[in-house]
């Protein structure tokens, strides 16, 4: 009989601590549930400002407002096709004019000048020609 | 239990003879020879524990929820989401906003809880400027549950308004539709109405594809929807609707309307039509004069229309570059007589009377293929059925009922055929890309993707030859202003006379341009029309395209080559050597 007291006050106090186990389960799942619908809100409404700072943004960056602003304030004027150049239509790199540990490098590039003709600008091969 | 009698060990040798299976706790309570006082002691001291558990729980939440007080305003914010349907976002082709939600709170009132309707809307007009003091409080008077006081406030007066601390107001979110572009994208996007359902445009087409269901089933209420990618260029849709609206101006025209499409794709990469109206005040939308000429409207193109006329006497392989047709005289029908604008009084050749733009010579032509070839081969080009886009707005081409041979003569030249700008434009990209028709898109969309919706119309020789024929026009004819350099241009012209009273006007001109570039190796069309333009100083006293709609053209194409990434070339040899050499035709 004293077994069978035992086993009951076993089973009792497992019974117990079980129920105060899912207790806490229960308790954390909602905790957690209320903090994961809190970050949920968080995310939706820095989503909605950043939507909304996107948006002016976008206004602020419209190329009418640009256009405007820039004729007024700035003294740049539309591209010319020439003014377009590919990579491979870039002049070569010219040498370099002062050689290295050159004690007179004024006279150097005065030398050099003399010497050859320098490539300059990115006009076209056709246009250089006479 | 068994710990709760602090009686227990006295009791324990009386209840020897009670069966050893029950209980201390249940011996001690209920039990027949147990002392009475010992038996109320233990039941007292039972309902204490149990009293004392029930109050410790209860105490241990309240302190749990003092120190948490917070994580109850999450579930409560869930549950009042923003009701108007969140709309995916509208981007251009490098990602730019065209449309986007921003999330407003809106104010309601809730009648039945108000207490003084006085003192609520003089507080209210206090923060509110703007607000109808008499109909607010007809409003919250009203017997209602629920009534709109004020949509769209700023979180500001939100604020300030929650700060009146009155009862029975309240806030929602709601999702309210911006485009931050205004006018510049409003034709291709549209627009929507005050509960953000789609009613114009690209927005219309959203909702036609089960948004709108998706809103009435309440599942399109957050943002995470895909956002939808136009073909669009924001940029060159401003440069081009920018140097329309001076044309407009300089020309003193009634509208001007231009698109610019891919020509190996059938994006459509700009679309403007000015007066347009701005997407944010849809009620402009109503004005007729702001309608979108493109797709909305039909019009004789004009001499753009003899591009086709010459592309069928081509492909039908009965005439060839050299073929040459007798100009010398009014080409006379019945009781009319066509007229060439720029009269040769000639036999002219095939890219003569191109480049004269004849009306003689492509009245002949046509002619010489019969009507119903002519009409296939409209039918084959979709000149002849409603073209469909994602735009919902789309026009109904005019077709002759009767189709005789005076239609056909017309018809050559440009006149007694309506058809849609955009869809006249579809006709020519596929003169000019190879001989391939694709349905113009508003939508992103790669060259597979078009090459398997496209339809081979024509040969790609007469392609080759029509590109020759166009770039031969801006070296030679009447597209010489257009021809840009750089950007080997070429182009046609097209002024057509506008029927007024039954009766073509002389002075009422709807003047049109198309151009292609690079037109050896075409990528871009583009195609611009003016309205009623005059004859104004620096023209010479001619209204016709070659003076207006051309330089237009000419000055667009400067400004968004560069931005579509075509590289500019100089020193190209002309139209001959490097178009039609170099595919291997001779003329």
């Amino acid at each position: 009989m004293t077994f069978l007291r035992i086993l009951n006050l076993l089973v009792i106090a497992v019974l117990v601590s079980a129920a105060a186990y899912v207790y806490k389960i229960k308790f954390d799942s909602t905790l957690e549930a209320e903090r994961l619908a809190k970050l949920q809100l968080e995310i939706r409404r820095e989503r909605d400002a950043t939507a909304a700072l996107r948006a002016e943004w976008s206004r602020l960056d419209n190329p009418t407002r640009i256009q405007a602003l820039a004729g007024r304030h700035l003294a740049l004027k539309a591209p010319d096709a020439r003014q377009l150049v590919g990579l491979d239509n870039l002049p070569p790199r010219p040498p370099s004019l002062v050689p290295p540990g050159s004690d007179d490098p004024i006279g150097s590039i005065i030398e050099y000048i003399e010497e050859q003709e320098v490539p300059t600008g990115s006009i076209g091969a056709s246009l250089r020609r006479p | 239990m068994n710990d709760a009698s602090p009686a227990a060990p006295a009791s324990a040798p009386q209840a020897a003879a009670a069966p050893k299976r029950r209980s201390l706790a249940h011996r001690l309570l209920y039990g027949a020879n147990v002392d009475r006082n010992v038996k109320a002691r233990a039941r007292v001291g039972l309902a204490i524990l149990a009293f004392c558990m029930i109050y410790g729980a209860i105490s241990a939440r309240l302190i749990f929820f003092g120190m948490h007080a917070d994580g109850q305003v999450a579930r409560r914010a869930a549950s009042g989401d923003a009701i108007g349907t969140a709309r995916p976002d509208i981007l251009d082709r490098n990602g730019l906003v065209l449309a986007t939600d921003v999330r407003t709170p809106s104010l309601f009132g809730e009648p039945h809880r108000i207490v003084d309707v006085d003192e609520a809307v003089e507080l209210l007009t206090a923060v509110l400027p703007d607000l109808d003091p008499r109909e607010t409080r007809e409003r919250l008077s009203s017997k209602r549950r629920f009534v709109w006081l004020r949509r769209d406030i700023t979180p500001e007066q939100r604020r300030e308004i929650h700060r009146l601390g009155l009862p029975g107001l309240g806030f929602l979110p709601e999702n309210r539709r911006m485009y931050p572009n205004g006018s510049e994208v409003s034709h291709t996007v549209g627009h929507v109405n005050i509960d953000n359902q789609g009613i114009a445009g690209l927005e219309r087409w959203l909702d036609q594809r089960g948004l709108a269901d998706l809103h009435l089933a309440g599942f399109a209420v957050d943002r995470l929807q895909k956002p939808v990618e136009l073909s669009v260029d924001l940029r060159v849709q401003h440069a081009l609707r920018d140097e329309l609206l001076v044309s407009r101006d300089k020309f003193k025209a009634k509208a001007a309307a231009g698109l610019v499409v891919d020509v190996n794709t059938g994006e459509v990469v700009s679309m403007v039509s000015v007066p347009d109206y701005d997407s944010n005040n849809p009620k402009e939308a109503n004005d007729p004069t702001r309608i979108n000429r493109l797709t909305t409207g039909v019009f004789e193109m004009g001499s753009t229309f003899k591009a086709l006329t010459l592309a069928m006497g081509l492909d039908s392989g009965r005439m060839t570059l050299n073929s040459s047709f007798d100009a010398r005289m009014p080409l006379r029908y019945g009781r009319f007589a066509i007229h060439d604008y720029h009269a040769q009084r000639r036999v002219l050749t095939l890219p003569e009377i191109f480049t004269y733009s004849s009306n003689i010579g492509t009245a002949r032509i046509a002619l010489a293929l019969g009507v119903e070839h002519h009409k296939a081969f409209l039918k084959k080009m979709g000149q002849l059925d409603r073209l469909r886009t994602e735009l919902p707005e789309s026009a109904e081409p005019l077709v002759p009922k009767r189709w005789g041979e005076l239609n056909t003569v017309t018809i050559a030249f440009g006149h007694g055929l309506s058809v849609a700008p955009l869809q006249a434009v579809a006709a020519i990209n596929a003169l000019v890309n190879g001989g391939k028709l694709i349905p113009p898109t508003f939508l992103r969309r790669t060259e597979e993707e078009a090459s398997k919706l496209a339809k081979q119309v024509i040969k790609p020789e007469t392609s080759e030859k029509m590109r020759y024929l166009m770039r031969l026009n801006a070296e030679k004819g009447s597209a010489r202003k257009a021809d840009i350099a750089g950007y080997y241009v070429g182009g046609k012209t097209g002024t057509s006379e506008k029927v007024v009273n039954g009766r073509y006007s002389k002075t009422k001109l709807l003047n049109s341009f198309t151009a292609v570039f690079p037109s050896d190796k075409p990528r871009f069309l583009v195609l611009i029309m003016l309205d009623e333009p005059q004859a104004v100083e620096g023209t010479h006293g001619y209204a016709t395209s070659g003076w207006n709609a051309a330089p237009t053209a000419g000055a667009v194409i400067t400004r968004i080559a560069p931005l579509l990434g075509v590289q500019p070339r100089f020193d190209l040899p002309p139209a001959d050597r490097q178009i039609l050499a170099s595919a291997g035709l001779t003329r």
